[in-house]
């Protein structure tokens, strides 16, 4: 039988490495806040001329802009990001911009208010509070017939953190490589993630209840390994489903939903990972109280590779 | 077949009928007008939030009253524009949301919500002799008061363009004090300099610089906007080309007020004197300064002036929708607009990522589990289609973060029924026949399938939260409200739909074919 659990010293190694790879480039990168919730004015506009990104720029700052971010979207639209602008500073922009490339059509705009934005900050960063509070909570709950329900929830709460840790850390790479910003429906994206993350650790979970009520063993790390063994299928096939359809979500709407696919891809993966290798393991390694001794077998075992 | 499965059947049956039918009305369309209501960013159009602004002293009352008036009047500019199914809403705080639908000129929605369309009218001060006063009148003089006295109101004096350069007013004191356009005090000395800008470019008949006092009706009643019946646009062949202007007609009381205004301009003046001439301010800038050219008009006039064909449109829908009972800040605290042809793209994307998305995973379902494989196709069509049907019939509107939270439910929702088949596999595995296998696999799955789905249910409660205090709820609280109905119809679809297809499966002889299940004899563990 597949032994999950006694590899774990090796799996909280990847993970630790991951981890830290993830705590470093968001240290060093930060992530970019969009005007959602940094305030300021958007606009994509299609010219019918074939221009340069640098000549826009200058054009733009010349027009009283010298702070204004431009990125070619597609061929012929550039989205152009400056403070939040007034009817005259957009007339003025978009005035210049003319007469200086000819005929030009404004295809989305978006405007956001420092006032609007500092509450759309504070909201998501309420919810993302509360959703790990109710969660912790949610699992002590549905666990609390068990000995120490307050672990499960714990140790699910770690699995979720592990998971939205990488994907944030993924995110401040693509922010410095890309020019990719995060917004509303980034949010949204890691707060599902968060639920499937946990979706996925509650089904682990409740099969180590299942077998521990059974008695399948008297030793926690067998119950822990036979019912992670026992639901790996299930776990990995609900993953690959909804991987089909995030991937399809990826690749055929795209842009515009493009932060949230890739959030729930990256979240869809370390969620699999962690439920099945994080999240029991910590239940077993909590129960061993081996916390001190858990890196003496890791670092015989990479010695021994 | 048991019974109650056949009835169970024959339940489903109907119910994928009637969904169906809700989905596919015979002779409309899926989504659009008559289907499933489609949010801004799939049809294009304007998104504005706007911040009221009432004075410290406003009771919460009168604050409510004047949202509820200022909704009305922006409900009625737009009406004329032909917007289908605008929202115009009161939001906390003193916020009023615009969204329309379909129109993609978000300046124009600009100028059309944010004018407050103050409409006053105002003549020219005399002095004591019956000589026009100008704003140089009053500098030259060094005025302490005005040089008409019965008259108390503010004086505008403006720009050759007709907007506002200078008001005098009188403070609480009774000294007279010079005033900016953006409301700031001035020295004589500046207005002096905004004089000499103004002087450079004055030309004959200009009604730049001249007093405007409030005209009153002989019982001192201003004449507003507020007494205007109907405002009509009209565009006619002159003689310097097409002249355009706004045919108004008074109300009863209006109609009296301004033909004493007529009589007493008219009266004994030389033609084209600028003491005949009645000022019509829109926000304290003149737009149109038409002479009276007789003593009554019987309640009705005409606003001629330079405009163009749109400004008298716009012009007309001013004066007939009166004016905003408030100032809104600007710039807006919001404003979005997204273009049609983008909504479509992303109409045409997202079916095509579903329907991607339901293939693959149909496909991987029927070739890994085989003929439960099959059944969960069957409930996963079911599934579809009734989600799609509680969408139109609450109705739930569609945004692209709902496309994407349906499209993810989708994924999610076979979880169910792999949770059950793996379960159903142990159970074969132990040897149990395909109907014992049936039932404990659901009474041992069932947990699981409860447990992890409150929890994707207690995020979209959060999402749906956030989504409901912030501006640009649309988004997030599309996808929570689609995920959380995804999921609560896959739990239904997997335990009713799969389950009863399963039983009545059981008493088939297909039950015995175990490679069908995936389970080959002497292969177990």
């Amino acid at each position: 039988m597949t032994d999950i659990v006694g590899k774990r010293a090796r799996f909280f190694l990847i993970s630790g490495i991951i981890i830290t790879v993830s705590i470093v480039a968001l240290a060093n990168f930060g992530l970019k806040p969009g005007i959602e919730f940094s305030s300021g004015s958007m606009m994509t506009i299609h010219f019918e001329q074939v221009i340069d990104s640098d000549e826009l720029k200058q054009e733009v700052a010349s027009s009283g802009y010298p702070n204004a971010i431009i990125q070619q979207t597609r061929e012929g639209d550039f989205l152009i990001r400056t403070g939040e602008l007034t009817s005259e500073g957009k007339a003025q922009i978009t005035n210049a911009l003319t007469a200086q490339f000819g005929p030009a059509t404004e295809s989305e705009f978006h405007s956001v208010s420092p006032m609007v934005a500092a509450e759309t900050a504070r909201n998501a960063a309420i919810a993302i509070g509360v959703a790990a509070v109710g969660i912790l909570l949610y699992i002590t709950w549905a666990f609390r017939r068990m000995p120490k329900p307050f672990r499960y929830g714990v140790c699910a709460l770690i699995a979720l953190g592990h998971d939205v840790l990488i994907a944030l850390g993924i995110f401040s790479i693509l922010s410095v490589t890309l020019g990719w910003e995060i917004n509303l429906m980034f949010i949204t994206g890691i707060l599902a993630v968060v639920g499937y993350s946990v979706n996925n650790t509650v089904v682990v979970f409740d099969r180590i209840r299942e077998n521990l009520n059974r008695g399948v063993s008297p030793n926690f790390d067998v119950v822990v390994n036979n019912s992670l063994v026992e639901t790996l299928g299930r776990s990995l096939n609900t993953s690959l489903t909804t991987l089909f359809v995030v991937l399809a979500l990826l690749l055929f709407v795209g842009a515009s939903i493009q932060n949230f696919a890739v959030v729930l891809l990256i979240g869809i993966i370390a969620g699999t990972f962690s439920s099945i290798c994080i999240a029991p393991n910590l239940l077993v390694t909590w129960e061993k109280r081996e916390w001190r001794k858990l890196f003496r077998p890791a670092r015989v075992s990479q010695s021994s590779q | 077949m048991i019974k109650r499965d056949r009835a169970t059947l024959i339940m489903i049956s109907i119910m994928f009928a009637l969904a169906l039918l809700v989905v596919f009305p015979i002779g409309k369309g899926i989504l659009g007008q008559k289907g499933i209501r489609l949010g801004l960013d799939l049809v294009g159009g304007s998104h504005l939030v706007y911040q009221a602004q009432f004075s410290e002293d406003a009771t919460s009352e009168e604050k409510a009253r004047n949202i509820d008036r200022a909704l009305e009047t922006i409900q009625h500019r737009i009406d004329k524009y032909g917007v289908t199914e605008p929202i115009i809403q009161s939001q906390e705080g003193g916020r009023i949301l615009v969204q329309l639908p379909g129109f993609t000129d978000i300046d124009e929605a600009k100028r059309l919500v944010e004018q407050t369309g103050f409409l006053e009218f105002r003549e020219v001060e005399l002095n004591e002799e019956g000589e026009p006063v100008y704003l140089t009148s009053y500098l030259d003089e060094g005025r302490t008061d005005f040089f008409n006295g019965e008259e108390e109101g503010s004086r505008i004096f403006v720009d050759n363009n007709g907007d506002p350069a200078v008001f005098l007013v009188k403070d609480e004191q009774g000294t007279l004090l010079y005033i900016d356009k953006e409301g700031n005090p001035l020295t004589t000395g500046e207005a002096r300099q905004i004089v000499a800008g103004i002087l450079e470019e004055l030309a004959p008949f200009s009604p730049a610089l001249s007093s405007w006092i409030p005209a009153r009706g002989d019982d001192g009643t201003q004449l507003t906007g507020s007494f205007l019946d109907e405002a009509m646009p009209y565009a006619a062949a002159g003689i310097t080309g097409t002249e355009t202007g706004v045919n108004i007609s008074w109300n009863e009381e209006g109609g009296i007020i301004f033909d004493q205004i007529a009589q007493h301009l008219y009266g004994g003046a030389f033609y084209l004197s600028p003491k005949q001439e009645l000022g019509i301010f829109l926000d304290d800038t003149l737009i149109s300064h038409p002479w009276i050219k007789q003593p009554a008009y019987g309640g009705t006039g005409v606003i001629t002036g330079q405009f163009t064909p749109d400004e008298v449109t716009r012009l007309a829908i001013l004066l007939e929708s009166g004016s905003l009972p408030m100032p809104l800040e600007k710039p807006p605290l919001y404003q979005q607009k997204i273009s049609a042809t983008l909504g479509a793209d992303f109409i045409d994307m997202s079916i095509m990522a579903g329907l991607i998305g339901i293939i693959l995973v149909m496909l991987f379902m029927g070739i890994y589990y085989r003929l439960p494989g099959g059944l969960a196709i069957l409930a996963l069509t079911f599934y579809v289609v009734l989600v799609l049907a509680i969408f139109k019939l609450i109705p739930v509107t569609m945004t692209l973060a709902g496309i994407g939270g349906f499209v993810l439910s989708i994924g999610m929702a076979v979880d169910a029924n792999i949770l059950i088949f793996e379960r159903l596999k142990e159970e074969l595995r132990l040897g149990r026949t395909l109907g014992a296998a049936v039932e404990s696999g659901f009474s041992r799955a069932w947990p699981a399938i409860r447990d992890s789905n409150i929890t994707t249910f207690i995020i979209c409660g959060i999402l749906y939260i956030l989504g409901s205090r912030i501006v640009e709820s649309a988004p997030v609280m599309g996808f929570a409200i689609t995920l959380a109905i995804g999921v609560a119809i896959s739990m239904f679809t997997a335990i009713v739909v799969t389950r009863t297809f399963l039983r009545i499966l059981a008493g088939t002889r297909w039950a015995q074919k175990t490679p069908l299940f995936t389970i080959y004899s002497g292969k177990g563990k």
